[in-house]
């Protein structure tokens, strides 16, 4: 029993490491308490190696994984938290301004601040900036029933970002375009369907 | 033995989006968020069809649920605080050459300024040319409910449209 | 008031006014046409959705299908590391897509947002 206590604890030492050294920051503290409360959980974490080997399997002659492999190369690290509730309230906004603090350290500017007293949802864009080139980005969109964060490192390339919807497999959820009168249209793109493929709580944590 | 009707989805949305659209228009009183909820009532459409069971069906639940999916889009915004009822931006609105009389002219913005029950019933009367009978079982509501909608909203209705009438006169 | 669908017993002094509003409401209530890009955006978003259900339903049958050749090549003691790696690379290009996938969303709903934002503003 006890080489097994030894064991894990080796694994999560291990995990923490390789975490910190490729740049990305250890879980905080409220996702855990966020995944007990979800009824739907993403979690995936790619450093910069995993992400090197995962362009690897990216056939160079399919346009939509060659446009992907485009948009990861280079970068240090993907984090991305998806959390889903059966109902609203399941979070509160001490909740999201304690991962705010947690993620924006001071290299971090902020450049979206968007609240909704009344609804509680909100939007935090941050980016990382490095002789005045985007190296980081993190994104966090707070709705009734859904709270995601999106923590991009590395020369993050915003035109490969802006053209996500296009590449196939990743979902169409919608882009900003203009109705007939010139105005701009939003898409909603909460596909009602996407979770019921999927089985609750997945955890999908690539961790190198 | 007579076959099972077989919906089909392409022609469904032929059929029937003007009426969705039109329904989710006067119900939310934004032409942009009815264009939002028409795509998710077909979508949903798309994810029921093999429940319905005859071309009356699909068309008394599209109804039903872009009523439903209206009301639901107008609470989400109004829970943001967005007051939609001041004022309709004239933008949302069909060209003007279009329009025809005053109360044509603004009958989605009197329609957002009644109560959403009795928006309702004034859109499935008069839009959809259904009986009080018809909305309730519809709208699974009691009869008594959707004839007092009914008559309250438009009084309501007629009231705000003299006054309005009068404004359009003056700003003639 | 007095309406078509009004029952016989609450008929007050109602008049032809109350008719004439209802003959112009029913006139001024005609259907609108749908915008013209409606259908076509329905089946964009139908054929999308069906396209990431099947995308989805092939991840598992992918797993499955590597994890038993993965199982057979074990049994068959031949290969085994390079089809391990195969594995695991497919893994990896599939949570590199799924974080992806959520990025979308999330600048989506950002996108909205901050077009809703700009809207009530203007309407200010």
């Amino acid at each position: 029993m006890k080489s097994l206590v030894a064991i894990w604890v080796l694994c999560v030492a291990g995990l923490a490491t390789a975490i910190a050294q490729s740049g990305l920051p250890l879980p905080s503290p409220v996702e855990k308490e966020l995944a007990a409360r979800a009824s739907n959980v993403t979690e995936v974490t790619l450093g910069k190696n995993m992400l090197a080997f995962a362009a690897k399997f990216l056939d160079g002659k399919d346009k939509d994984d060659e446009a992907t492999r485009h948009l990861i190369e280079g970068l240090d690290g993907i984090y991305v938290r998806a959390y889903e509730f059966d109902k609203e309230g399941q979070y509160s906004p001490d909740d999201v301004e304690k991962l705010r603090s947690y993620f924006g350290t001071t290299d971090w500017s902020s450049i979206v601040r968007n609240r909704d007293r009344k609804s509680g949802e909100s939007t935090d864009v941050m980016m990382k900036m490095v002789n005045g080139q985007p190296h980081g980005l993190f994104v966090l969109d707070a709705e009734p029933r859904e709270l995601n964060i999106v923590l991009i490192l590395g020369p993050v390339k915003m035109e490969d970002l802006s053209r996500l919807s296009g590449i196939g497999g990743l979902g169409v959820l919608g882009d900003l375009d203009t109705d007939s009168h010139g105005n701009t249209n939003r898409n909603k793109d909460k596909d009602k369907d996407k979770d019921k493929t999927k089985p609750p709580k997945a955890k999908t944590g690539g961790e190198e | 033995m007579a076959q099972r009707w077989q919906p089909d989805f392409l022609q469904l949305v032929d059929e029937h989006q003007s009426m969705v659209f039109s329904l989710a228009w006067r119900m939310t009183g934004d032409r942009g968020l009815a264009e939002e909820v028409a795509q998710d009532v077909f979508l949903e459409l798309d994810r029921h069809m093999e429940r319905l069971e005859s071309p009356e069906h699909a068309l008394n639940w599209l109804r039903r649920v872009a009523v439903s999916r209206s009301t639901d889009s107008l609470r989400r915004r109004r829970v943001r605080g967005v007051d939609l009822w001041v004022e309709i931006d004239e933008k949302h609105g069909s060209p003007a050459e279009e329009r025809q009389s005053p109360l044509e002219t603004r009958l989605e913005q009197l329609l957002s300024t009644l109560p959403e029950a009795q928006r309702a019933a004034l859109v499935l009367r008069y839009q959809e040319d259904m009986t009080p009978e018809e909305i309730a079982a519809s709208m699974d509501a009691p009869l008594a409910t959707v004839k007092s909608n009914l008559h309250r909203g438009l009084k309501l209705l007629r009231a705000k449209a003299t006054t309005h009438l009068k404004e359009y006169v003056r700003g003639l | 008031m007095d309406f078509e669908w009004t029952d016989q017993r609450d008929k007050g002094t109602g008049s032809e006014q109350d008719r004439e509003f209802e003959r112009e409401l029913k006139q001024a209530m005609e259907r609108r046409p749908a915008p013209p890009n409606l259908k076509r955006r329905i089946m964009q978003k139908r054929s999308a959705r069906r396209t990431e259900q099947h995308h989805t339903s092939k991840i598992w049958w992918q797993r499955l299908a590597a994890s038993l050749l993965v199982g057979a090549v074990v049994a068959g003691g031949f290969g085994w590391r390079q089809m391990e790696e195969r594995r695991r690379g497919e893994e990896a290009k599939q949570q590199v897509l799924t974080a992806l996938r959520i990025t979308n969303q999330v600048l989506n709903n950002m996108n909205r947002k901050l077009a809703e934002h700009d809207r009530s503003d203007n309407g200010k």
